[in-house]
Protein backbone atom coordinates (compact mmCIF):
# COMPACT_ATOMS: atom_id res chain seq x y z
CA UNK A 1 0.00 0.00 0.00
CA UNK A 2 0.82 3.67 -0.72
CA UNK A 3 -0.25 6.40 1.61
CA UNK A 4 -1.47 9.51 0.04
CA UNK A 5 -2.30 12.80 2.24
CA UNK A 6 -4.28 16.21 0.81
CA UNK A 7 -2.22 18.34 2.93
CA UNK A 8 -4.64 21.16 2.08
CA UNK A 9 -7.19 19.55 4.29
CA UNK A 10 -5.20 19.15 6.96
CA UNK A 11 -5.74 21.32 10.14
CA UNK A 12 -3.46 19.45 12.45
CA UNK A 13 -6.47 17.17 14.52
CA UNK A 14 -3.72 14.08 14.87
CA UNK A 15 -5.59 11.30 15.45
CA UNK A 16 -3.36 9.77 12.39
CA UNK A 17 -0.68 10.55 15.24
CA UNK A 18 -1.97 8.47 17.58
CA UNK A 19 -3.44 5.64 15.76
CA UNK A 20 -0.35 5.14 13.75
CA UNK A 21 2.92 7.18 15.10
CA UNK A 22 4.79 4.94 12.96
CA UNK A 23 3.43 6.30 9.91
CA UNK A 24 2.23 9.55 10.58
CA UNK A 25 4.00 12.60 12.33
CA UNK A 26 1.88 16.30 12.78
CA UNK A 27 4.35 19.27 12.79
CA UNK A 28 4.19 22.84 12.97
CA UNK A 29 4.16 24.75 10.23
CA UNK A 30 4.34 28.45 9.55
CA UNK A 31 1.73 30.64 8.93
CA UNK A 32 -0.69 27.60 8.99
CA UNK A 33 -2.04 24.84 11.02
CA UNK A 34 0.14 21.81 12.11
CA UNK A 35 -0.01 19.08 9.35
CA UNK A 36 0.52 15.91 8.74
CA UNK A 37 3.36 14.58 7.85
CA UNK A 38 4.24 11.12 6.13
CA UNK A 39 7.31 9.37 7.79
CA UNK A 40 6.60 5.98 5.57
CA UNK A 41 4.87 6.14 2.19
CA UNK A 42 4.80 2.47 1.84
CA UNK A 43 4.39 1.08 5.27
CA UNK A 44 4.42 -2.62 5.72
CA UNK A 45 1.61 -5.02 5.48
CA UNK A 46 1.90 -5.40 9.42
CA UNK A 47 0.81 -1.79 10.06
CA UNK A 48 -1.96 -1.93 7.65
CA UNK A 49 -4.83 -2.33 10.37
CA UNK A 50 -2.91 0.47 12.18
CA UNK A 51 -2.83 2.75 9.36
CA UNK A 52 -6.38 2.10 8.54
CA UNK A 53 -7.66 2.92 11.72
CA UNK A 54 -5.99 6.45 11.36
CA UNK A 55 -7.89 6.81 7.64
CA UNK A 56 -11.14 6.32 9.77
CA UNK A 57 -10.41 8.27 12.13
CA UNK A 58 -8.94 11.17 10.72
CA UNK A 59 -12.09 13.99 11.08
CA UNK A 60 -10.80 15.77 7.60
CA UNK A 61 -10.33 12.79 5.23
CA UNK A 62 -6.97 13.93 4.78
CA UNK A 63 -5.49 10.27 4.16
CA UNK A 64 -6.06 7.89 1.29
CA UNK A 65 -4.37 4.34 0.39
CA UNK A 66 -3.44 3.63 -3.24
CA UNK A 67 -3.03 -0.47 -3.01
CA UNK B 1 -14.24 35.11 -22.98
CA UNK B 2 -16.23 34.15 -19.80
CA UNK B 3 -18.81 32.34 -19.94
CA UNK B 4 -22.30 34.33 -18.28
CA UNK B 5 -23.51 33.54 -15.02
CA UNK B 6 -26.51 32.16 -15.32
CA UNK B 7 -29.54 34.32 -13.42
CA UNK B 8 -32.26 33.62 -11.16
CA UNK B 9 -35.73 34.86 -12.36
CA UNK B 10 -37.53 37.02 -10.17
CA UNK B 11 -35.71 39.81 -9.30
CA UNK B 12 -37.59 42.92 -8.61
CA UNK B 13 -36.20 46.36 -8.56
CA UNK B 14 -34.10 47.79 -5.98
CA UNK B 15 -34.27 44.78 -3.32
CA UNK B 16 -33.59 41.55 -5.79
CA UNK B 17 -34.52 38.68 -4.75
CA UNK B 18 -34.92 39.59 -1.20
CA UNK B 19 -38.76 39.32 -0.50
CA UNK B 20 -38.96 35.83 -1.50
CA UNK B 21 -35.26 35.14 -0.16
CA UNK B 22 -36.65 36.27 3.36
CA UNK B 23 -39.76 34.00 2.89
CA UNK B 24 -38.23 30.65 2.90
CA UNK B 25 -34.41 30.93 2.24
CA UNK B 26 -34.17 27.07 1.40
CA UNK B 27 -36.65 26.69 -0.56
CA UNK B 28 -35.31 30.10 -2.65
CA UNK B 29 -31.86 28.60 -3.34
CA UNK B 30 -33.10 24.97 -4.30
CA UNK B 31 -35.28 26.73 -6.42
CA UNK B 32 -32.49 28.64 -8.24
CA UNK B 33 -30.08 25.90 -8.41
CA UNK B 34 -33.09 23.90 -10.68
CA UNK B 35 -33.54 26.66 -12.84
CA UNK B 36 -29.71 27.76 -13.13
CA UNK B 37 -27.40 24.89 -12.42
CA UNK B 38 -24.10 24.44 -10.02
CA UNK B 39 -23.71 28.18 -10.45
CA UNK B 40 -26.85 30.43 -9.73
CA UNK B 41 -26.91 34.45 -9.51
CA UNK B 42 -29.14 36.24 -7.32
CA UNK B 43 -29.47 39.39 -6.08
CA UNK B 44 -29.98 40.73 -1.98
CA UNK B 45 -30.59 44.64 -1.84
CA UNK B 46 -28.51 45.09 -4.67
CA UNK B 47 -25.73 42.75 -3.67
CA UNK B 48 -25.18 40.16 -6.17
CA UNK B 49 -25.01 36.73 -4.60
CA UNK B 50 -23.72 33.51 -6.85
CA UNK B 51 -24.71 30.01 -5.56
CA UNK B 52 -22.27 27.26 -5.83
CA UNK B 53 -23.50 23.98 -5.42
CA UNK B 54 -22.93 20.19 -6.64
CA UNK B 55 -20.14 18.53 -5.58
CA UNK B 56 -17.45 19.69 -7.67
CA UNK B 57 -18.66 23.64 -7.56
CA UNK B 58 -18.77 23.05 -3.87
CA UNK B 59 -15.12 21.94 -4.05
CA UNK B 60 -14.13 24.76 -5.88
CA UNK B 61 -15.45 27.50 -3.08
CA UNK B 62 -13.97 25.23 -0.15
CA UNK B 63 -10.46 24.74 -2.05
CA UNK B 64 -10.40 29.03 -3.00
CA UNK B 65 -7.28 30.70 -1.25
CA UNK B 66 -8.24 33.41 1.46
CA UNK B 67 -7.09 36.23 -1.13
CA UNK B 68 -9.35 34.76 -3.83
CA UNK B 69 -12.63 34.14 -1.59
CA UNK B 70 -12.35 35.70 1.40
CA UNK B 71 -14.36 35.46 5.31
CA UNK B 72 -13.66 38.43 7.16
CA UNK B 73 -16.91 40.72 5.47
CA UNK B 74 -19.25 37.86 6.16
CA UNK B 75 -18.23 38.51 9.94
CA UNK B 76 -18.62 42.50 10.31
CA UNK B 77 -21.39 41.76 12.68
CA UNK B 78 -19.53 39.41 14.78
CA UNK B 79 -15.98 41.33 15.57
CA UNK B 80 -17.51 43.57 18.51
CA UNK B 81 -18.80 40.48 20.40
CA UNK B 82 -15.17 38.74 19.51
CA UNK B 83 -13.73 42.19 20.49
CA UNK B 84 -11.23 44.67 18.36
CA UNK B 85 -7.95 43.00 17.11
CA UNK B 86 -9.21 39.46 17.47
CA UNK B 87 -10.23 37.30 14.51
CA UNK B 88 -11.35 38.87 11.74
CA UNK B 89 -10.74 42.18 12.67
CA UNK B 90 -6.97 41.74 12.24
CA UNK B 91 -4.69 41.25 9.68
CA UNK B 92 -4.72 37.74 7.40
CA UNK B 93 -1.40 37.16 9.33
CA UNK B 94 -2.66 37.61 12.23
CA UNK B 95 -6.23 36.19 11.63
CA UNK B 96 -4.35 32.98 10.28
CA UNK B 97 -2.35 32.34 13.26
CA UNK B 98 -5.45 32.71 15.83
CA UNK B 99 -7.56 30.24 14.04
CA UNK B 100 -4.30 27.96 14.38
CA UNK B 101 -4.19 28.25 18.30
CA UNK B 102 -7.93 28.07 18.38
CA UNK B 103 -7.70 24.99 16.26
CA UNK B 104 -5.03 23.64 18.49
CA UNK B 105 -7.44 23.62 21.58
CA UNK B 106 -9.34 21.06 19.58
CA UNK B 107 -6.98 18.98 18.37
CA UNK B 108 -6.56 15.19 19.96
CA UNK B 109 -4.69 15.87 23.13
CA UNK B 110 -7.21 17.94 24.11
CA UNK B 111 -10.04 15.70 23.65
CA UNK B 112 -9.10 12.84 25.03
CA UNK B 113 -10.03 14.82 28.24
CA UNK B 114 -13.05 16.12 26.76
CA UNK B 115 -15.00 12.72 26.50
CA UNK B 116 -15.02 12.05 30.32
CA UNK B 117 -15.81 15.58 30.84
CA UNK B 118 -19.09 16.18 28.71
CA UNK B 119 -20.20 12.98 29.97
CA UNK B 120 -19.97 14.11 33.58
CA UNK B 121 -21.85 17.39 32.52
CA UNK B 122 -24.66 15.26 31.43
CA UNK B 123 -25.32 13.22 34.09
CA UNK B 124 -25.29 16.28 36.28
CA UNK B 125 -28.01 17.90 34.27
CA UNK B 126 -29.94 14.85 33.70
CA UNK B 127 -30.26 14.22 37.86
CA UNK B 128 -32.13 17.42 37.66
CA UNK B 129 -35.13 15.64 35.46
CA UNK B 130 -36.67 13.35 38.14
CA UNK B 131 -38.12 10.27 37.32
CA UNK B 132 -40.17 10.92 34.70
CA UNK B 133 -42.22 13.86 33.04
CA UNK B 134 -42.31 16.01 29.93
CA UNK B 135 -39.18 18.38 28.34
CA UNK B 136 -39.16 21.29 26.02
CA UNK B 137 -35.70 20.39 24.42
CA UNK B 138 -34.73 23.16 22.34
CA UNK B 139 -34.22 24.79 25.52
CA UNK B 140 -32.91 22.09 27.69
CA UNK B 141 -29.98 21.66 24.89
CA UNK B 142 -29.04 25.14 25.03
CA UNK B 143 -28.89 25.10 28.40
CA UNK B 144 -26.87 21.38 28.65
CA UNK B 145 -24.62 22.52 25.34
CA UNK B 146 -23.72 25.70 27.36
CA UNK B 147 -22.46 23.97 30.28
CA UNK B 148 -20.62 21.41 28.39
CA UNK B 149 -19.05 23.92 26.31
CA UNK B 150 -17.97 25.87 29.35
CA UNK B 151 -16.26 22.86 30.67
CA UNK B 152 -14.21 22.28 28.48
CA UNK B 153 -13.12 25.54 27.22
CA UNK B 154 -13.10 27.04 30.41
CA UNK B 155 -12.21 24.37 32.58
CA UNK B 156 -14.08 22.38 35.33
CA UNK B 157 -13.37 24.28 38.35
CA UNK B 158 -14.77 27.45 36.59
CA UNK B 159 -17.90 26.03 36.06
CA UNK B 160 -18.15 24.43 39.39
CA UNK B 161 -18.23 28.35 40.46
CA UNK B 162 -20.28 29.02 37.41
CA UNK B 163 -22.33 32.09 38.22
CA UNK B 164 -25.86 33.27 36.58
CA UNK B 165 -23.68 36.22 36.11
CA UNK B 166 -21.87 34.77 32.79
CA UNK B 167 -24.99 33.11 31.36
CA UNK B 168 -26.50 36.44 31.60
CA UNK B 169 -23.38 38.18 30.07
CA UNK B 170 -23.15 35.34 27.28
CA UNK B 171 -27.14 35.75 26.23
CA UNK B 172 -26.08 39.59 26.30
CA UNK B 173 -23.99 38.90 23.27
CA UNK B 174 -25.98 36.21 21.71
CA UNK B 175 -28.73 39.01 21.78
CA UNK B 176 -26.69 41.30 19.56
CA UNK B 177 -26.77 39.15 16.59
CA UNK B 178 -29.40 40.95 14.79
CA UNK B 179 -29.46 41.47 10.77
CA UNK B 180 -29.08 45.12 11.75
CA UNK B 181 -25.67 44.01 13.15
CA UNK B 182 -24.75 43.04 9.97
CA UNK B 183 -24.73 46.77 7.92
CA UNK B 184 -23.38 48.37 10.70
CA UNK B 185 -22.79 47.10 14.32
CA UNK B 186 -21.55 50.01 16.29
CA UNK B 187 -25.60 51.88 15.29
CA UNK B 188 -26.62 53.17 19.25
CA UNK B 189 -29.20 50.49 19.64
CA UNK B 190 -29.84 48.99 23.14
CA UNK B 191 -28.87 45.27 22.28
CA UNK B 192 -25.48 47.05 21.05
CA UNK B 193 -24.73 48.40 24.34
CA UNK B 194 -25.60 45.63 26.26
CA UNK B 195 -23.30 43.56 24.26
CA UNK B 196 -20.45 45.91 24.65
CA UNK B 197 -20.70 46.07 28.33
CA UNK B 198 -21.23 42.00 28.41
CA UNK B 199 -18.26 41.72 26.23
CA UNK B 200 -15.76 44.25 28.80
CA UNK B 201 -17.20 42.13 31.82
CA UNK B 202 -16.81 38.85 30.70
CA UNK B 203 -12.85 40.22 29.51
CA UNK B 204 -12.63 41.12 33.06
CA UNK B 205 -13.76 37.83 34.88
CA UNK B 206 -11.41 36.07 31.86
CA UNK B 207 -8.67 38.32 32.73
CA UNK B 208 -9.15 37.11 36.37
CA UNK B 209 -8.87 33.00 35.68
CA UNK B 210 -5.51 33.50 33.88
CA UNK B 211 -4.23 35.62 36.55
CA UNK B 212 -5.13 32.72 39.09
CA UNK B 213 -3.79 29.89 36.87
CA UNK B 214 -0.44 31.78 36.24
CA UNK B 215 0.03 31.91 39.59
CA UNK B 216 -0.77 28.60 40.64
CA UNK B 217 1.53 25.32 39.62
CA UNK B 218 -1.63 23.29 38.37
CA UNK B 219 -2.20 21.32 35.22
CA UNK B 220 -5.05 22.19 33.12
CA UNK B 221 -6.20 20.41 29.65
CA UNK B 222 -8.43 22.78 28.58
CA UNK B 223 -8.80 25.39 25.69
CA UNK B 224 -8.10 28.37 28.16
CA UNK B 225 -5.16 26.33 28.98
CA UNK B 226 -4.30 25.83 25.40
CA UNK B 227 -5.03 29.81 24.29
CA UNK B 228 -2.75 30.96 28.01
CA UNK B 229 0.39 28.44 26.36
CA UNK B 230 0.20 29.56 22.90
CA UNK B 231 2.51 31.79 21.08
CA UNK B 232 2.18 33.85 18.17
CA UNK B 233 5.12 33.26 15.66
CA UNK B 234 7.14 36.73 16.75
CA UNK B 235 7.08 34.45 20.27
CA UNK B 236 4.55 36.99 22.06
CA UNK B 237 1.97 35.58 23.71
CA UNK B 238 -2.16 36.22 23.51
CA UNK B 239 -3.45 39.24 25.72
CA UNK B 240 -6.26 38.33 28.18
CA UNK B 241 -8.34 40.43 25.47
CA UNK B 242 -7.71 37.90 23.01
CA UNK B 243 -7.80 35.05 24.49
CA UNK B 244 -11.33 36.66 25.91
CA UNK B 245 -12.25 37.02 22.21
CA UNK B 246 -10.84 33.44 20.75
CA UNK B 247 -13.16 32.02 23.85
CA UNK B 248 -15.87 33.59 22.90
CA UNK B 249 -15.49 32.60 19.24
CA UNK B 250 -14.99 29.38 20.24
CA UNK B 251 -18.34 29.09 22.30
CA UNK B 252 -19.70 30.85 19.95
CA UNK B 253 -19.20 28.06 16.91
CA UNK B 254 -20.42 25.87 18.77
CA UNK B 255 -23.24 26.60 21.00
CA UNK B 256 -26.27 26.98 18.57
CA UNK B 257 -24.80 24.42 15.97
CA UNK B 258 -24.29 21.74 18.32
CA UNK B 259 -27.77 22.09 20.43
CA UNK B 260 -29.58 22.15 17.52
CA UNK B 261 -28.43 18.97 16.08
CA UNK B 262 -28.85 17.29 19.78
CA UNK B 263 -32.40 18.62 19.48
CA UNK B 264 -33.32 16.95 15.86
CA UNK B 265 -30.84 13.55 17.12
CA UNK B 266 -33.18 13.01 19.48
CA UNK B 267 -36.41 13.18 17.07
CA UNK B 268 -34.69 11.51 14.53
CA UNK B 269 -33.86 8.99 16.85
CA UNK B 270 -37.77 8.85 18.20
CA UNK B 271 -39.04 9.42 14.56
CA UNK B 272 -36.58 6.32 13.48
CA UNK B 273 -37.08 3.23 16.05
CA UNK B 274 -35.56 1.03 14.27
CA UNK B 275 -32.41 2.86 13.88
CA UNK B 276 -32.33 3.91 17.52
CA UNK B 277 -32.60 0.10 18.11
CA UNK B 278 -29.43 -0.39 16.32
CA UNK B 279 -27.25 2.14 17.86
CA UNK B 280 -28.79 1.23 21.30
CA UNK B 281 -27.40 -2.28 20.11
CA UNK B 282 -23.96 -1.00 20.14
CA UNK B 283 -24.11 1.04 22.96
CA UNK B 284 -24.81 -2.27 24.93
CA UNK B 285 -21.95 -3.86 23.37
CA UNK B 286 -19.65 -0.78 23.94
CA UNK B 287 -21.01 -0.74 27.28
CA UNK B 288 -21.16 -4.35 28.10
CA UNK B 289 -18.85 -4.19 30.72
CA UNK B 290 -19.89 -1.06 32.56
CA UNK B 291 -17.56 0.77 31.33
CA UNK B 292 -16.89 4.80 31.25
CA UNK B 293 -17.90 7.15 28.55
CA UNK B 294 -13.96 7.91 27.45
CA UNK B 295 -12.96 9.21 24.39
CA UNK B 296 -11.42 5.80 23.56
CA UNK B 297 -15.04 4.52 23.67
CA UNK B 298 -16.99 7.21 21.60
CA UNK B 299 -14.14 6.44 18.92
CA UNK B 300 -15.58 3.04 18.51
CA UNK B 301 -19.45 3.94 17.98
CA UNK B 302 -19.99 3.75 13.75
CA UNK B 303 -23.78 3.21 13.67
CA UNK B 304 -23.55 5.95 16.27
CA UNK B 305 -21.31 8.28 14.56
CA UNK B 306 -23.49 7.30 10.64
CA UNK B 307 -26.34 8.07 12.85
CA UNK B 308 -25.30 11.40 14.04
CA UNK B 309 -24.51 12.17 9.84
CA UNK B 310 -27.54 11.45 9.12
CA UNK B 311 -29.11 14.17 10.93
CA UNK B 312 -26.46 16.36 10.41
CA UNK B 313 -27.19 16.01 6.44
CA UNK B 314 -30.99 16.36 6.82
CA UNK B 315 -30.84 19.35 9.41
CA UNK B 316 -26.98 21.45 9.00
CA UNK B 317 -27.12 23.70 11.30
CA UNK B 318 -25.78 26.12 9.20
CA UNK B 319 -27.91 26.60 5.84
CA UNK B 320 -25.52 28.95 3.78
CA UNK B 321 -21.93 29.71 4.16
CA UNK B 322 -20.67 33.12 2.80
CA UNK B 323 -17.76 34.23 1.11
CA UNK B 324 -16.57 37.51 -0.49
CA UNK B 325 -14.78 37.67 -3.79
CA UNK B 326 -11.57 39.38 -3.64
CA UNK B 327 -9.78 38.95 -6.76
CA UNK B 328 -12.22 37.87 -9.82
CA UNK B 329 -12.39 33.71 -9.10
CA UNK B 330 -13.03 31.87 -11.71
CA UNK B 331 -14.87 28.36 -11.93
CA UNK B 332 -15.17 25.94 -15.20
CA UNK B 333 -14.88 28.94 -17.83
CA UNK B 334 -17.13 31.28 -15.69
CA UNK B 335 -15.44 34.38 -13.58
CA UNK B 336 -17.31 35.39 -11.01
CA UNK B 337 -15.97 39.26 -10.25
CA UNK B 338 -14.68 41.21 -7.55
CA UNK B 339 -17.13 42.44 -5.06
CA UNK B 340 -19.72 39.23 -5.45
CA UNK B 341 -20.47 37.30 -2.80
CA UNK B 342 -20.35 33.42 -3.00
CA UNK B 343 -22.20 30.90 -1.09
CA UNK B 344 -22.00 27.59 -0.40
CA UNK B 345 -25.00 25.78 0.86
CA UNK B 346 -24.99 22.79 2.89
CA UNK B 347 -28.96 22.92 2.68
CA UNK B 348 -28.74 22.57 -1.20
CA UNK B 349 -25.77 20.45 -0.89
CA UNK B 350 -27.07 17.53 1.10
CA UNK B 351 -30.68 17.44 -1.08
CA UNK B 352 -29.56 16.98 -4.38
CA UNK B 353 -31.12 13.53 -5.61
CA UNK B 354 -28.16 12.62 -7.97
CA UNK B 355 -25.94 12.61 -4.87
CA UNK B 356 -28.20 11.60 -2.14
CA UNK B 357 -31.06 9.44 -3.57
CA UNK B 358 -34.24 10.11 -2.20
CA UNK B 359 -32.60 12.94 -0.55
CA UNK B 360 -35.72 13.89 2.01
CA UNK B 361 -35.91 9.99 3.46
CA UNK B 362 -33.96 9.55 6.99
CA UNK B 363 -31.31 6.57 6.31
CA UNK B 364 -28.48 5.90 8.74
CA UNK B 365 -27.56 3.36 5.86
CA UNK B 366 -26.86 5.70 3.08
CA UNK B 367 -23.22 4.86 1.70
CA UNK B 368 -21.20 7.93 2.03
CA UNK B 369 -20.91 9.56 -1.34
CA UNK B 370 -17.59 9.08 -2.96
CA UNK B 371 -16.92 12.81 -3.67
CA UNK B 372 -15.37 14.72 -0.36
CA UNK B 373 -17.03 17.57 -0.77
CA UNK B 374 -20.91 15.77 -1.28
CA UNK B 375 -21.30 16.00 2.30
CA UNK B 376 -20.25 19.44 3.49
CA UNK B 377 -22.14 19.85 6.89
CA UNK B 378 -19.10 21.50 7.89
CA UNK B 379 -17.89 23.06 5.46
CA UNK B 380 -14.52 21.92 3.80
CA UNK B 381 -11.18 22.96 3.01
CA UNK B 382 -8.83 25.16 5.11
CA UNK B 383 -11.98 26.85 6.93
CA UNK B 384 -13.75 23.44 7.85
CA UNK B 385 -15.47 23.84 11.02
CA UNK B 386 -12.03 23.15 13.18
CA UNK B 387 -14.88 21.90 15.69
CA UNK B 388 -15.92 19.19 13.63
CA UNK B 389 -14.33 16.07 15.38
CA UNK B 390 -15.58 17.99 18.75
CA UNK B 391 -18.79 18.72 17.50
CA UNK B 392 -19.20 14.59 16.76
CA UNK B 393 -17.09 13.42 20.21
CA UNK B 394 -19.67 15.81 22.53
CA UNK B 395 -22.81 14.29 20.22
CA UNK B 396 -21.76 10.68 21.17
CA UNK B 397 -21.18 11.35 24.61
CA UNK B 398 -24.34 12.97 25.20
CA UNK B 399 -26.09 10.33 23.40
CA UNK B 400 -24.46 7.51 24.90
CA UNK B 401 -25.64 9.17 28.43
CA UNK B 402 -28.87 9.96 27.38
CA UNK B 403 -29.83 6.53 25.61
CA UNK B 404 -28.57 4.72 28.34
CA UNK B 405 -30.14 5.97 30.99
CA UNK B 406 -33.44 7.16 29.91
CA UNK B 407 -36.28 6.01 27.62
CA UNK B 408 -37.70 8.82 25.51
CA UNK B 409 -40.71 9.47 23.37
CA UNK B 410 -42.51 11.91 21.08
CA UNK B 411 -45.26 14.13 22.98
CA UNK B 412 -46.36 15.30 19.60
CA UNK B 413 -47.13 14.22 16.61
CA UNK B 414 -43.77 13.03 14.21
CA UNK B 415 -44.28 15.39 11.59
CA UNK B 416 -44.98 18.39 13.88
CA UNK B 417 -41.29 18.74 14.66
CA UNK B 418 -39.66 21.60 12.24
CA UNK B 419 -36.93 24.15 11.37
CA UNK B 420 -37.61 27.90 12.19
CA UNK B 421 -36.14 29.42 9.24
CA UNK B 422 -37.49 33.10 10.28
CA UNK B 423 -33.74 34.44 12.02
CA UNK B 424 -30.31 34.57 10.81
CA UNK B 425 -29.32 30.76 11.27
CA UNK B 426 -31.97 27.80 11.09
CA UNK B 427 -32.71 26.56 14.08
CA UNK B 428 -35.22 23.83 15.72
CA UNK B 429 -38.65 25.42 16.19
CA UNK B 430 -39.86 25.51 20.02
CA UNK B 431 -41.39 23.72 21.40
CA UNK B 432 -39.87 20.72 20.70
CA UNK B 433 -41.41 18.08 23.47
CA UNK B 434 -40.25 14.67 24.33
CA UNK B 435 -41.79 12.64 27.34
CA UNK B 436 -38.91 10.74 29.41
CA UNK B 437 -38.71 7.77 31.92
CA UNK B 438 -35.25 7.42 34.09
CA UNK B 439 -34.62 3.49 33.24
CA UNK B 440 -34.19 1.35 36.59
CA UNK B 441 -31.02 0.26 37.40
Amino acid sequence: MRIKVDVDLCQGHSVCVEECPEVFDVREQAGSYHQVVVLMEQPPEALREKVMNAVRGCPNRVIRIEE
Amino acid sequence: MSKPIPKASGAKPEVGHMEEYQINQPAFLKRIRAECGDLAEYNLMGQPHVLMSGPDAQEAWCRAPDEVLGQSAAYKGIVPIFGKGVLFDTTLDRLKQQLKIQVDALRYQNMKAYAQVIADEVRDFTNQWGESGELEMVDEFLRMTLYTSTSCLLGVDFRRNMTDEFSELYRDLEHAVIAIAFIDPYLPLPEFEARDKARARLGEIVEEIVAKRRASKEEYTDALNTFMTSTYTDGSTLSPHEITGLLIATMFAGHHTSSGTATWTLIEFLRNPQFMEEVKQELAEVFADGGEVSHHAMRGMPKMEAFIREVLRIHPPLSTLIRVVEQDFEYQGTIIPKGYRVVMSPGVAHKIAEVFPDPERFDMHRPEPEHLFAWVAFGGGRHKCAGNAFAILQLKAIFATLLLDFDFSLADAADEYMDDHSGMTVKPKAPMTVRFTRKKK
